[in-house]
């Protein structure tokens, strides 16, 4: 089984999340506790690993019912912090369940999606219809980028699972209709987050600040950066959720445009590779879960950085591996792990060394996958 | 199966690279590749812009105010104080992201500073957010206090310690130290390129002003590291302010504080309320004591005074804000003649015991000028003419030197000139002769009779009337010059100088501006005039007994008519008086504003103030 690892993935994964806690240390937010997270993540990594993605199917009912206990519980007993109600006390640990609810979408609609090897109007409907419960608890908590996340889950899985043009032409047009009404929809914080973001200097002090002082932050940060533990803004607290929202900014002050492209490099060949599991799935279910990991950690990926670099309106999303907090970074690993067990599981001859306890299942995966074919 | 061989060594399979698959590889490659491309930008092309601003935000660099030097009389007393005042600084940034938490910190803020709230956010959101803001300038130590407590609640806000001048005795001091105040709008150009910062203070009257250069020192600055809240967090390079000198004023506090009293129980005796008096060592030409009233609060200028308290100050009748010793100009009346003496006696016209008539009045050219005495009070040489200061005598000898050699001797004793004190606002009086009235005319009429020197100009110029006008200071000066046998002295506020260490960095010497062109004789015989005035059988003598000081000395009374000509002129007082006779030690003038009878009124004021020289001071003062 070590063999079949893809042990790029697995250096990739260990060299973000190095990355993540120096910054997090640099960012003096409690490095040791994201040391403790990432440790606890690579356990659920090796977990998620060994254990058969295939028998997530079978779970993935009470998953969802699971996680949309959590997003209820968050609602009415959930602990509320930065305006929002997103925690809950666990065992003593805060968790944030849209966080987790991220990778319990792409386990859910993969298993959904993998019931037909077509996508036809009413799965079209019934995998919507999935997402939007989730999506309608998170977005009222309220965590608009999560929400982001979600729907960019749900629509990359649909994409990768073969939805027709049409259906998702029309889940487009849908949001594009929507973008006029978002004003009415949005919070008050964040309709000024989204004016803001069209003119910083309407409120330098306030949601502007953010924004400007976090690109102050990526600009000084120039060519070969101020150096690890020496970004000036970072350091002097004029960058706001260094360790969170800003992380990337705090990074990007320190190690410069060189480090940064480094950054997205590591990035984009994790991606690559998430998607190369995804073609080398032994069945539909497999690669739809690889599919579901890859759209989530690129929005997270496209979002967080896209804020920090001015690009894109403020949203609270981390970046995947870096950005101090448990949940997050836990999600993102056990999304790996499932990846890393695609990976192993993968599609090959039939006759070849079938894995002592999975060999049946194995088959019937090649076997779905050359009728889909 | 075509990938069957690849599979047998474990191999990962080729993937299948499905048309979707690779759309979302595209996508990724893109995303990334925008992100970078804007990063790119933002590092690169903006990148120095945004170091410079990143720079801007977190480097801060700070004026370290001097300490302004510490004013002592002679003997170390200090006169004035720099005591602390604190100021409520915000720095915007430093207030919270959140505008709930921003607007309860405004709420907070305003209850402990009772600065409305609309003001305070007027003021913060418009300044820049990364410059320290004086929300509340001149806290009490209450106020101070509270806010300290509170400090940890109030995120970007902090107290700022500067240090204001506190002036021990105003009413006694107020006049020779004035005061600082803030730089006014037409210097900031000028004081800027020295060096000043715009909300500086800078000395404005007094010796406060005239010191300032001593008294300013050197401000420091430092280049810190500030966070986003404006906490300093390291000192990147400083360097300290220098203290300014400390001045030992020439003053003796304890004489300038009984000058102060007899002058002011002198005034309330008569009823009148305005004065000087100037007292000088004739054999140093330090100013001893300088007292001009009414007095004002200095202190009420130190923080910026009120529109009311300034307005009440400008528009007083008595003028408490004109420092009648330096800048107030009057004639000199009778204490001249010494002057008109000496230049008869010098210029051979009248010798020590040359004897003249004094007659009721003298007849110039069909004008009469009358004599104090109605009556004549026989012949008489020079000395009796001062101790009887007989007006027709003088009027003779001012006659015969002319007007011309008479201001040359005027000049000789300092008058008309404005003395290099140091204090700004110095006035030089007044010494008039014949081309100086022509100049006041112009060109176009030279002869008619304004602008015509006429003889009754001369001799009324004899007994300090005419044009004539002279200070306080001067008097002093001038009686000082007579005391020490005709050296004019260049008088002086400034005893030493020290630097903020303690070494002495200038001390003053006496400095001799000229000597008067006469001879030590003559100058004895006037002398010796002014020494009979006081003694019997003239009725000053009568002061000196009633106040158990000895008449060793010479003195000479003066009341001058002021507001043009004729009989009936308000006056003003004047004594001028030097002691002891043989070897003087203090020289004096005072003055009584709308004095009527100057023996009566300002003499006795001069005798107070000798007697206390010379039960607390003289002995001292010889050691």
């Amino acid at each position: 089984m070590i063999r079949r690892l893809d042990r790029l993935q697995v250096v990739l994964a260990a060299m973000l999340a190095s990355l993540g806690v120096m910054t997090v240390f640099s960012a003096r937010a409690d490095w040791q506790r994201q040391v403790v997270w990432v440790i606890a993540g690579a356990a659920i990594y090796v977990a998620a690993t060994t254990f058969d993605y295939r028998r997530l199917r079978t779970v993935a009912p009470a998953l969802y019912g699971g996680m949309m206990l959590m997003l209820v519980g968050v609602h009415l007993v959930g602990h509320t912090a930065l305006g929002a109600r997103r925690w809950l006390a666990v065992a003593g640990f805060p968790l944030e369940p849209s966080e987790l609810s991220k990778l319990v979408l792409v386990v859910v609609l993969g298993a959904y999606l993998a019931r037909t090897d077509r996508i036809g109007w009413r799965a079209f409907a019934g995998a919507l219809g999935l997402a939007a419960a989730p999506a309608c608890l998170v977005v009222t908590q309220p965590d608009l980028g999560t929400t982001l996340v979600l729907a960019a889950v749900t629509f990359g899985m649909l994409f990768l699972g073969g939805a027709r043009p049409v259906q998702l032409g029309s889940v487009l047009t849908a949001a594009v209709v929507m973008v006029p009404s978002l004003p009415n929809l949005l919070r008050g914080y964040q309709q000024r987050r989204l004016e803001v973001f069209l003119n910083p200097s309407l409120d330098p002090l306030g949601a502007g600040y953010n924004l400007i002082q976090a690109r102050i932050a990526v600009g000084s940060g120039g060519m070969f950066g101020r150096g690890w533990l020496h970004g000036m803004q970072g350091q002097l607290g004029f960058i706001p959720e260094r360790a969170t929202d800003f992380v990337f900014a705090t990074f990007a002050e320190e190690f410069g445009l060189l480090g940064s492209l480094v950054l997205l490099t590591l990035f984009g060949t994790l991606l690559i590779r998430v998607l190369r599991s995804a073609g080398v799935a032994s069945d539909r279910f497999g690669e739809l879960l690889a599919g579901g990991v890859f759209a989530m950690i690129l929005v997270q990926l496209l979002e967080n950085v896209g804020m920090n670099i001015g690009l894109l309106p403020i949203a609270g999303i981390p970046l995947p591996l870096i950005s101090y907090g448990g949940s997050a970074t836990i999600t993102t690993l056990a999304g790996l792990g499932i990846v890393q067990s695609v990976t192993v599981r993968r599609r090959r001859v039939v006759h070849e060394e079938p894995l002592p306890i999975n060999g049946q299942e194995s088959l019937l995966g090649t076997i779905t996958r050359r009728a889909q074919a | 199966m075509s990938e069957l061989p690849l599979q047998l060594g474990g191999v990962a399979p080729q993937p299948r690279w499905s048309l979707r698959l690779t759309a979302a590889a595209t996508l990724a490659v893109l995303v990334i590749g925008l992100l970078a491309v804007k990063l790119a930008q933002l590092q690169v092309t903006d990148g120095s812009r945004l170091a410079a601003m990143a720079q801007a935000n977190t480097i801060r660099h700070l004026v370290l105010e001097a300490d302004r030097g510490i004013i002592y009389d002679r003997h170390g007393a200090p006169l004035v104080e720099n005591s602390p005042v604190w100021s409520l600084v915000v720095v915007p940034a430093g207030l919270p992201p959140a505008a709930r938490d921003r607007a309860e910190e405004l709420v907070l803020l305003a209850r402990l500073t009772g600065v409305a709230e609309e003001k305070l956010a007027a003021q913060l959101l418009n300044a820049d957010p990364f410059a320290p803001a004086t929300v509340k300038a001149n806290l009490s130590q209450a106020d101070e206090l509270a806010i300290n407590e509170r400090l940890p609640e109030l995120p970007g806000a902090s107290i700022a310690q500067r240090s204001i001048r506190r002036y021990g005795e105003p009413m006694v001091f107020g006049h020779v130290l004035g005061y600082v105040g803030p730089i006014d709008s037409s210097h900031v150009k000028s004081l800027r390129a020295a060096g000043y910062q715009p909300d500086e203070m800078v000395g404005k009257v007094g010796v406060e002003a005239g010191l300032e250069e001593l008294l300013r020192g050197t401000d420091g600055w430092a280049d810190v590291e500030v966070d986003a809240r404006g906490q300093v967090k390291r000192v990147l390079e400083t360097q300290a302010a220098v203290p300014g000198h400390a001045v030992y004023l020439s003053l003796d506090a304890a004489l300038q504080r009984a000058t102060a009293a007899s002058l002011a129980a002198g005034l309330a005796r008569d009823h009148k309320t305005a004065g000087a008096s100037v007292v000088i060592d004739p054999r140093t030409g330090e100013v001893l004591a300088m007292i001009s009233l009414p007095a004002y609060d200095t202190n009420l200028f130190t923080r910026g005074i009120s529109q009311a308290d300034f307005s009440r100050l400008l528009n007083d009748p008595d003028k408490p804000l004109l420092n009648r010793a330096i800048a107030g100009q009057y004639a000199p009346g009778s204490t001249f003649k010494m002057v008109t003496a000496t230049a008869g006696l010098q210029e051979g016209k009248i010798t020590a015991e040359t004897l003249l008539a004094c007659p009721p009045y003298i007849n110039v050219n069909g004008w009469i000028y009358h004599n104090w005495a109605s009556y004549s009070l026989g012949r008489m040489n020079v000395a009796r003419a001062l101790a009887t200061s007989c007006d027709t005598f003088f009027y003779q000898v001012a006659s015969m030197v002319g007007d011309v050699t008479l201001a040359r001797y005027a000049r000789a004793y300092g008058f008309g000139t404005a003395k290099a004190i140091e204090m700004p606002g110095v006035t030089a009086g007044l010494v008039p002769d014949r081309i100086w009235k022509q100049l006041q005319c112009g060109v176009p009429d030279l002869n008619s009779d304004e602008c015509r020197w006429s003889e009754g100009d001369t001799i009324t110029f004899g007994i300090g009337q005419s044009y004539l006008l002279t200070t306080p200071l001067n008097q002093a000066v001038y009686v000082a010059t007579l005391a020490n046998g005709g050296h004019l002295l260049r008088p002086t506020l400034v005893h030493e100088v020290r630097d903020a260490s303690g070494r002495v960095v200038q001390t003053q010497k006496a400095e001799v501006t000229s000597d008067v062109p006469a001879s030590a004789g003559n100058i004895q015989s006037v002398r010796e005039g002014m020494r009979q005035e006081i003694n019997p059988p003239y009725h000053m003598n009568f002061w000196f007994r009633a106040s158990g000081v000895p008449a060793d000395g010479g003195g000479k009374t003066g009341t001058a008519q002021w507001g043009g000509s004729g009989l009936d002129l308000p006056t003003h007082a004047w004594f001028v008086f030097f002691a002891p006779y043989a070897q003087p030690e203090i020289a004096l003038s005072v003055f009584v504003e709308r004095g009527e009878l100057s023996e009566v009124q300002a003499a006795p004021i001069g005798v107070d103030i000798t007697k206390f020289y010379r039960d607390n001071l003289s002995s001292i003062r010889r050691q």
